[in-house]
């Protein structure tokens, strides 16, 4: 791919053509969400398991204010970016200080504290209800109700999101988080304050998390239970594993298919996350390394055939 | 007693085999409905409090032999999405094959109504559950502690390579752990189901829960396990005695106020 930028505004273009503006939208609020993820997977070396507990806070309290204090959608983004951002910093100080199965484990548990609370709260989250009439409130005579309008916005959002993130993995931090990945004990030798990094690291994609959480409760008008819930924190580790973490743009090759495949599931079956565990299970075993990788080895495999 | 059970299968797991297991809790409800199922083709608790175990046991030495062991040498990422995926195609398939409306199961005769304890007044069945799950963990910690085989299973958490050149087969040893884990999640299940019923999340529910023990006794730790799983237990009774709303809450809570003080667990070492 020499041209991302041009693909992907491409598909932006073309996506609200081929399916509901909805859907389209939700693609792309998917992809923040994944990004997200992905400066903590992908660049940094941390499997977060609980990355719906940034989205689904900023959803809940963004949503809320904009329920009853009818607050304009600017505020409300600032909000959700600001819960998930702290969200993050307090799940990220208590998991940063371990590694491996244990920091999984961790997010995944603290993930369910989040769910949990959203469960019992019923007064204001609505339990499993969700909490419905998340408004869309108009802003100097843009309507967002439209819901193409809301597409372009939400697309204009993902296309800044996506600039700042390749800004942030190419800054210096994003070479030290990278280091991290590679080598905790060198970076940690080098003389990188190796827990802070990753907290920033963690309060970075919640930001980018919280984001993605208000979008999705103004899409849908709702906040469901399922956005805090760690089902959710699966699909976008599993988003992110089949676009390719550890590149940019694969988590945004993720989302599209993704959301695309458990669209076209829903309609056919109800017992659709079956079939979802199923492509899981199929990815695992089959094709590790994701779409990017396997993009790249499909070229190698041509270029070395067109030589000989 | 149960958390423990659930504890002590999950540590046994991560332990040795180093994995993220998102589908304990997916097992646990398999053997719930195991057992409900059994019941109806035995007509006997017992027999089917036997057999349901034994099926989740024979299903995690399935699930290890055809997938988990091809993973070992992929990341926590791939594992992980691998025992959700798993977990996935669990619970949904205990919805198509038993609907998803939960149910009630009632313990055997012999074990309805309740014992006058002098001071207070308890179900007969949960006394029962508490003796099942007692010898169990007494059972399992007995077998790691002083037999042959336990012993190698403890090496194999503190060292694979070295249990490998001691010429052990350790592929048949990882196998074996998470048939046991299952085992255990199974029998917690299948203890559990007379006492909440059925639902087709429960296995969620208890997932967290298994992971906090872990978190909390240490990864690969038994003891700890055993004592973390008791310990949250009784924190959850205890507040669930005053406010009701906010018992599985406090569980989770309980766990971060403990990591805050000590990072590693209350027993880790690592």
């Amino acid at each position: 791919m020499k041209h991302p930028w041009i693909l992907i505004l491409a598909s932006i273009l073309l996506l609200p053509l081929i399916v509901r503006p909805a859907i389209a939208s939700e693609i792309w609020i998917f992809a923040m969400f994944g990004l997200g993820l992905n400066l903590l997977l992908g660049y940094t070396g941390m499997l977060s398991f609980g990355q719906s507990t940034f989205f689904g806070s900023a959803a809940y309290v963004a949503g809320w204010l904009l329920k009853y204090y009818g607050i304009n959608v600017f505020f409300a983004l600032g909000i959700g970016i600001g819960v998930g951002a702290l969200s993050a910093l307090v799940v990220g100080y208590l998991c940063v200080q371990r590694s491996g199965l244990y920091f999984i484990m961790l997010t995944f548990a603290l993930n369910q504290l989040f769910y949990f609370t959203a469960y019992q709260w019923t007064s204001v989250t609505g339990g499993e209800d969700g909490m419905p009439g998340v408004p869309r409130p108009e802003f100097f005579g843009i309507d967002f109700k439209d819901p193409l309008v809301y597409y372009a916005f939400v697309s204009l959002l993902f296309l800044l999101s996506l600039f700042l993130m390749k800004k942030i993995v190419e800054s210096p931090l994003g070479t030290i988080l990278q280091a991290i990945r590679e080598n905790e004990v060198r970076a940690d030798a080098v003389g990188y304050a190796v827990p802070r990094f990753k907290l920033l690291a963690f309060v970075i994609g919640g930001a980018f998390s919280g984001l993605a959480g208000v979008l999705y409760a103004m899409l849908f008008g709702i906040v469901p239970l399922e956005a805090i819930s760690f089902v959710f924190s699966g699909n976008v580790v599993f988003a992110t594993l089949i676009g390719g973490s550890g590149s940019l743009y694969g988590p945004v090759i993720g989302s599209v298919l993704f959301i695309w495949l458990s669209e076209s599931m829903s309609n056919m079956w109800a017992r659709w996350p079956l079939l979802l565990g199923v492509a899981f299970v199929i990815v695992v075993m089959f094709l590790r390394g994701g779409v990017v990788e396997a993009w790249t080895r499909f070229w190698i495999w041509r270029s070395s055939k067109q030589r000989t | 007693m149960l958390y423990a059970l659930m504890g002590l299968g999950l540590s046994l797991i991560t332990g040795i085999l180093n994995i993220p297991n998102f589908a304990h809790g997916a097992l646990f409800a398999v053997g719930a409905y195991f057992l409900v199922s059994f019941v109806g083709v035995f007509q006997n608790f017992w027999i089917a409090l036997i057999v349901a175990p034994l099926g989740v046991a024979f299903l995690g030495l399935v699930i290890e032999y055809a997938g988990i062991r091809r993973l070992y040498a992929a990341g926590h990422d791939y594992q992980l999405l691998f025992t959700f995926g798993l977990a996935l195609i669990l619970s949904e398939s205990i919805i198509l094959v038993w609907g998803p409306v939960g149910s009630s199961y009632l313990p055997p005769p012999l074990l309805r109504g309740g014992v006058d304890l002098g001071f207070t007044f308890y179900p007969k069945y949960r006394l029962f559950v508490m003796v099942m799950a007692g010898l169990l963990v007494l059972a399992t910690w007995l077998f790691l502690e002083k037999t042959r085989y336990g012993a190698i299973m403890r090496a194999g958490i503190e060292n694979k390579e070295m249990v490998s050149l001691l010429g052990i087969d350790i592929h048949w040893l990882f196998t074996a752990a998470f048939a046991l884990g299952a085992y255990l999640a199974g029998i917690a299940g299948a203890l559990m189901a007379p006492i909440r019923g059925l639902s087709p999340t429960m296995g969620v529910d208890m997932l967290g829960i298994a992971f906090v023990v872990v978190a909390l006794g240490g990864l690969g730790n038994l003891l700890g396990a055993i004592v973390a799983g008791v310990l949250i237990g009784i924190a959850q009774a205890l507040v669930a005695a005053y406010w009701i709303e906010a018992s599985t809450v406090v569980i989770f809570a309980v766990m971060a106020a403990v990591l805050l003080v000590r990072p590693q667990g209350l027993f880790g070492i690592r």
